[in-house]
């Protein structure tokens, strides 16, 4: 039984969260460094290039990379401060294994003893109840290198089905449209096509927190002529400076894109031409369209007719334009519906795959883009082959040297997993860089059904709050620690590099992967000596995919900055934009630039549903969450890092000054907000930039700091992302905070 | 020549004197003195000048004249003068015999500071006294094997000569230069290694006090050495490269970053204003409303900026000065937007 | 020394408050671990405006001016020092004169107020600067708030800007070695910054926002 070994202050005690702030080395000024290390940023998925300083065996600051083109030197704080990770205190040196008795409800173990003790457990849980009964969940921050082998290995070696991973809870829903609409998945223009644009428009993105560089492409848009549209509950920083801001209320932007639509086709604003040529089922969606008039758009959507109407003219006439979304689009039961709205508004204005023109969703997560391309999904194998496509099963499994019949079906996705969980059918659980306790909604759930569990065993380089029900800790890499590759929001693949070797008994994932398969006596497959033989068998096994590596080699990264997909021989330059006219792809081969067999893009219906959870008498607000700009997700390594964690100690409550004299609440004041699911207390922010209607909290805190205990875990029906953006709640004053 | 020069340049001459006059009557009309010893008696005498004219000038510039009026007022505040000479005490032990200040910033250049000031004082103490002819050793007349200080002349106590006191004493000047060397080494350790002062270090200010008070250590030690060991082998040399190094010092006391020792114990003046500051009113924000210095700090600087021409002054009633750091630093940020106001307004 | 034709420009309205400056300017080696760089939230309940203060490197120094202990120089390439740490004495004057609010009065991390007994301020990262690499914040700042390079890099990449170097406080005009962008169609010839001190921030700086109730 995987529950708490101790109580969670005497393991907050022992493996923290506890700040690391700069000292001794860190503040030698003139400190003599042994290497400057080109590489990335680990936190999100902009992936700025920087240069890490080592200084004896550890990473000790950071030198600007001027010469990377996305950022050019730019960071964010998150990045800056990164380093504090290197000599952290809590960093896990060896093996844990779980013990109520010891002080910390741990005690070290010796790292063979580890994987041996690992593999026994796998090893009697799928002899009793199957292959099957045990699950993997893994993780988008990972290099591609082992999120392809997170999906071998659940595969291959343990034979479940069951693996997937927390991109789940990212951008899969920009996915899961991008593939229905373009017939692949990938942001569709590298990020100096908004350079250009003469309209952009940012739906659903807190740009300046979650992805900062991409603030100063707007801004040189906009000193070239560019407006910029936001749409968003709250003013966002960027949004204070855009030229129309359009306050929606949550779960709404389905509504806002077929209105605008709507209007592109009562007043003609549409690329006939494009439409004529390169997509089809146009008739079937303006028929849809009809009934999302103006004025029932603005109705819907709790805007000023007058705002609608502006957007729409400017998105109608413009010439150039690029189209951003991010998960404040994306988290919802209908977020695929919401993502096919803006490709529809896309598609019809023409606007796609030429210069200036584009459309991205913003990844959120390190490698958002290589963690859902290469075989972690449950539905999917590597070069974005579908599991339950014949054709794709024999490919791969020629490269694993398995029989097709062999390798398993489709799994279910990550919050189904711990649905099996709960219902008895999974057993067993290995993680990776995922912290479902945190981060999944509705997360006392989770954590009752990781009490459930027979056998847990979790790897990573802090014990993150998930881990703590762990069986046996696994000690884990840190991404300075590995070589690599990810793929960034533009669809560039770039090199990450190992600065340092693991301290004390941590082994780089891969490594404690291809451990446990030996372990388990099945070592095939997983003789690996170093990551670039496991690119290379990706890139063997990607070829002839959508997601094609098979051109994009480690030298090549980095003589030219990173290679962006597809790239199909070692001759081919990549391809930076996707959908140029007289592109060839894969699927379509010559027929036209999207990639299906006709080469034509799809029109696909875009149905209006409401979140799941409305608003009523007994819970009358609207709660969505999100990030701020110095905590990165669940928090595992920003709630670590002093200077980051100084700046967002904890979460609060934003309420709108109306909302706020309604519900008797003053700046300061401790609010009970409670959902259908639980509750929790905040301090309160009273601010004018959001709607009355609708609070935030940011979520990456954990224990009674989480809000995830409170949203819902409503799923899109396609994607199965989260309804992280709207529950309903109430809230009120407590008279004295506890 | 201005009023200013003309002042600082009376009273650097009356230092001057009044030094001149001491050493005559200190060492009892130059019975005492040590002819060789001129040349440091002369650039002693230019140094005081130099400082004494420096200081005054210093002085007269509206800020520190200001804070050196505001100081002392306080100071001897009626009813607060035993109170502030026991603060007093206690900052001088504390921030200047034990750099408290700079233990704080960084422990190393505590130390470093630490070596390099006792060493000088030392050494100081040491030899002016000798130079001036304040101090003599005489060896008594009953006891041969016993020395006796003379202190401007009056026998002072005796003792053995060949004592461990007597060791420490006649070697006084080779245990400061000990302390010197090894602070002028974890400073130049300091210059030539920190990224920060490299950038920041000038020759003049940074790098010649710290060659010369090695110079003289050394120099001093090898003397030292000459007499001792080497049987005075290059002793004349010795002497006189020691003078030139010593001489030199003291005629760069004025100019450069010497003359810190002279200026830091205004602090204690500052200590004092901000003190009695803090219990007076408050200045309020114009702005913001909040308080943010003592009335008494904001209107001796609208004081100081008028004697120094600037005129930030809003209307008849408001000064700049009355606004709060922070609410400066939005004002600039509020005004350059407005700048940009209306620019998109085209909806 | 600093390159001549090297400037420094700051459109404050770029600025997401995103803190990247004020992290990576404690990374300095002129004064590590201790950031010089404000970054100056208005009113956030009215507005997420913020606002990012480096020293301006004023011609004629107000901060060195009132100084009564000389510890405020200017370098021949016109960047304004931070105090000598043997001189300053720690006395503020400097802090409360400056026009543009820079100087902080260093405590230190953990110690009681000016324990440091120092003043410090940014020296536009002269580590970087005097040996032609850009200073921290103006290379890190991922909204290009605050920008480090050439006039004609400026103008090229801004063209809707244009940099102005002279403010009005009071009577009082100030002119500085860094550059602030405002409009390049508006009059203005320097920067009334008092005007402002009716000012409140605009939820929305430029574009247009619902007044109503839906």
């Amino acid at each position: 039984m995987s529950k708490l070994p101790v109580a969670p202050e005497q393991l907050e005690a022992h493996y923290g969260p506890h700040l690391q702030f700069p000292g001794g080395k860190h503040l030698q000024s003139g400190l003599e460094i042994d290497r400057l290390v080109k590489t990335h940023c680990c936190f999100c998925g902009q992936q700025c290039g920087i240069q890490l300083k080592v200084a004896h065996q550890q990473v000790v600051g950071f030198e600007p990379w001027e010469d990377f083109p996305f950022n050019r030197g730019m960071l964010c704080p998150k990045g800056i401060k990164r380093y504090l990770q290197g000599g952290h205190p809590d960093r896990l040196l060896t093996a844990l294994q779980r013990d109520p008795a010891a002080a910390g409800g741990f005690r070290p173990l010796e790292y063979p003893q580890a994987i041996a003790q690992t593999a026994a457990a796998i090893a009697k849980i799928q002899e009793q109840h199957g292959f099957a009964a045990f699950g993997v969940l893994s993780g988008a921050s990972l290099t591609s290198e082992k999120a392809y082998l997170m999906g071998k290995f659940a595969r291959v070696c343990l034979r479940t089905p069951y693996i997937d991973y927390n991109g789940r809870l990212c951008m899969v829903s920009a996915g899961a449209a991008n593939k229905k609409a373009f017939g692949v998945d990938r942001g569709g223009n590298p990020w100096s096509d908004i350079l250009g644009a003469e309209l952009i428009w940012i739906s659903g993105a807190n740009v300046a927190e979650c992805a900062p560089i991409t603030t100063h492409y707007v801004w040189q848009a906009r000193e070239q002529g560019a407006r910029v549209v936001v749409v968003d509950p709250r003013v966002t920083p960027l949004a204070r400076t855009c030229d129309l801001f359009l306050p929606i209320k949550p779960g709404r932007d389905v509504a806002l894109f077929n209105g605008i639509l709507h209007l592109m086709i009562e007043k003609d604003w549409l690329d006939h031409a494009f439409i004529e040529k390169y997509t089809v089922g146009f008739e079937k969606l303006a028929e849809s369209v009809r009934e999302w008039t103006p004025r029932r758009t603005a109705q819907v959507c709790g805007l000023n007719q007058k705002l609608v109407e502006q957007a729409a003219e400017w998105w109608g006439t413009a010439s150039t334009s690029f189209l951003m979304h991010a998960r404040g689009i994306e988290h919802h039961s209908h977020g695929v519906q919401n993502v096919l709205g803006a490709i529809n508004i896309v598609l019809a204005s023409g606007r796609i795959g030429r210069e200036n023109c584009g459309y991205s969703t913003i990844t959120g997560q390190a490698n958002g883009q290589g963690g859902r391309e290469h075989g972690q999904k449950c539905d999917q194998l590597p070069g974005g082959r579908d599991i339950s496509n014949p054709e794709h099963r024999a490919h791969v499994a020629g490269i694993w040297g398995v029989a097709p019949d062999d390798l398993p079906q489709a799994g279910v996705d990550a919050y189904e997993l711990f649905r099996k969980i709960d219902q008895g059918e999974i057993k067993g659980l290995l993680t990776l860089c995922f912290n479902p306790k945190v981060s999944l909604p509705d997360s006392e759930f989770v954590a009752r059904c990781l009490d459930k569990l027979e056998f847990y065993a979790a790897i990573d380089f802090f014990l993150n709050e998930t881990a703590q029900h762990a069986d046996i800790v696994l000690p884990g890499s840190l991404q300075e620690e590995d070589e690599g590759v990810v793929c960034s929001a533009e669809g560039r693949v770039i090199r990450i590099r190992k600065a340092i070797d693991c301290p004390g008994e941590a082994r780089q994932d891969w490594r404690i992967i291809q451990d446990l398969a030996a372990a388990l006596k099945r070592p095939q497959g997983f003789e690996f000596q170093h990551p670039g033989q496991i690119f290379d068998e990706l890139r063997r096994a990607s070829q002839g995919g959508v997601v094609d590596y098979s051109g994009i080699t480690y030298e090549k990264i980095e003589a030219s900055y990173g290679v962006f997909w597809p790239c199909p021989s070692e001759e081919h330059p990549g391809t930076p934009r996707l959908f140029e006219p007289d592109s060839w792809n894969v699927v379509a081969r010559g027929q036209g630039p999207f990639y299906f067999p006709d080469g034509k893009a799809r029109f696909q219906v875009a149905d209006y549903s409401p979140p799941q959870e409305e608003v009523d008498e007994e819970y009358p607000l609207i709660l969505t969450t999100g990030r701020v700009i110095s905590q990165f997700l669940s928090g595992t390594q920003t709630r670590r890092i002093g200077p980051l964690a100084e700046m967002h100690p904890a979460p609060w409550l934003e309420v709108h000054p109306q909302l706020a004299a309604k519900l008797g609440l003053k700046a300061g004041d401790t609010a009970l907000v409670e959902s259908r699911r639980s509750s929790i207390e905040l301090t309160t922010k009273v601010v004018n930039t959001i709607r009355p209607d609708t609070v935030f909290v940011p979520y990456h805190w954990a224990g009674r700091e989480s809000i995830n205990r409170l949203t819902i875990a409503a799923q899109d029906p396609i994607s199965k992302i989260p309804e992280y953006k709207a529950c309903a709640v109430r809230v009120r004053r407590l008279e004295h905070g506890s | 020549m201005t009023r200013e020069r003309w002042n600082a340049g009376m009273l650097a001459l009356t230092a001057t004197l009044l030094l001149a006059f001491a050493i005559a009557a200190g060492s009892r009309d130059f019975h005492n003195f040590d002819a060789a010893l001129i040349g440091y008696t002369f650039s002693t005498l230019f140094a005081t000048f130099g400082v004494a004219y420096r200081y005054a000038m210093w002085l007269q510039r509206p800020p520190t004249a200001m804070y050196w009026r505001r100081g002392w007022t306080v100071f001897f505040r009626p009813g607060h003068l035993l109170a502030n000479c026991r603060v007093w005490l206690h900052r001088v032990l504390g921030e200047f015999a034990a750099n408290e200040f700079i233990f704080r910033r960084s422990k190393r250049r505590w130390l470093t500071h630490m070596l390099l000031m006792w060493g000088c004082i030392l050494a100081s103490a040491v030899t002016f006294p000798l130079v001036f002819g304040w101090i003599h050793f005489a060896t008594d007349a009953d006891r041969l094997d016993f020395y006796r200080v003379h202190v401007f002349g009056i026998p002072t106590f005796a003792f053995p000569t060949e004592s461990l006191f007597g060791f420490l004493l006649f070697h006084a000047l080779v245990w400061a230069s000990f302390l010197v060397i090894a602070g002028c080494l974890m400073a130049l350790r300091r210059r030539l290694r920190d990224a920060g002062a490299q950038a920041l270090q000038q020759f003049a200010e940074d790098w010649a006090p710290l060659i010369l008070l090695f110079a003289i250590s050394v120099t001093g030690l090898m003397l030292t050495a000459s007499y001792t060991w080497m049987k005075g082998y290059g002793y004349e040399f010795l002497a006189l490269l020691h003078a030139v190094t010593v001489i030199a010092t003291l005629i760069w006391l004025p100019f450069g970053k010497f003359f810190h020792i002279f200026q830091r114990p205004a602090q204690l003046g500052v200590n004092f204003y901000h003190e009695v500051g803090g219990k007076e009113t408050q200045q309020p924000c114009l702005r913001c409303d909040r308080p943010f210095a003592s009335q008494m700090h904001v209107k001796d600087l609208m004081t100081v900026e008028k004697q120094l021409g600037f005129h930030y002054e809003l209307d008849e009633q408001r000064h700049y000065q009355q606004v709060c750091p922070a609410c400066r630093r939005a004002l600039l940020g509020l005004s350059q937007g407005e700048a940009w106001k209306g620019i998109s307004r085209d909806v | 020394m600093v390159p001549e034709k090297m400037e420094f420009f700051i459109d404050a309205n770029r600025c997401i408050g995103c803190k990247a400056c004020f992290q990576a300017c404690s990374e300095c080696d002129t004064h590590k671990g201790v950031s010089m760089i404000h970054l100056e939230t208005i009113d956030r309940e009215r507005s997420v405006q913020t606002v990012p203060v480096v020293c301006m490197h004023c011609e004629d120094p107000t901060c060195a001016q009132v100084c009564p202990a000389d510890a405020i120089k200017r370098t021949p390439d016109g960047v304004v020092q931070t105090a000598r740490k043997s001189r300053c004495i720690a006395c503020s004057n400097c802090v409360l004169a400056c026009p543009f609010g820079v100087p902080k009065m260093e405590s230190g991390r953990g110690a009681s107020v000016s324990g440091f007994n120092l003043m410090m301020k940014c020296d536009m990262c002269y580590d970087r600067t005097s040996v032609g690499k850009k200073p921290m914040c103006a290379t890190v700042c991922p909204s290009g708030a605050l920008f480090y390079g050439t006039r004609e890099q400026m103008q090229k990449e801004r063209p809707r800007s244009r940099p102005i170097n002279e403010f009005r406080f009071g009577q009082q005009t100030v002119k500085t070695k860094v550059n602030v962008l405002v409009p390049r169609d508006s009059a203005l010839e320097q920067l009334k910054v008092t005007d402002a001190l009716g000012s409140q921030p605009d939820i929305l700086l430029l574009g247009m926002y619902q007044e109503e109730e839906p």
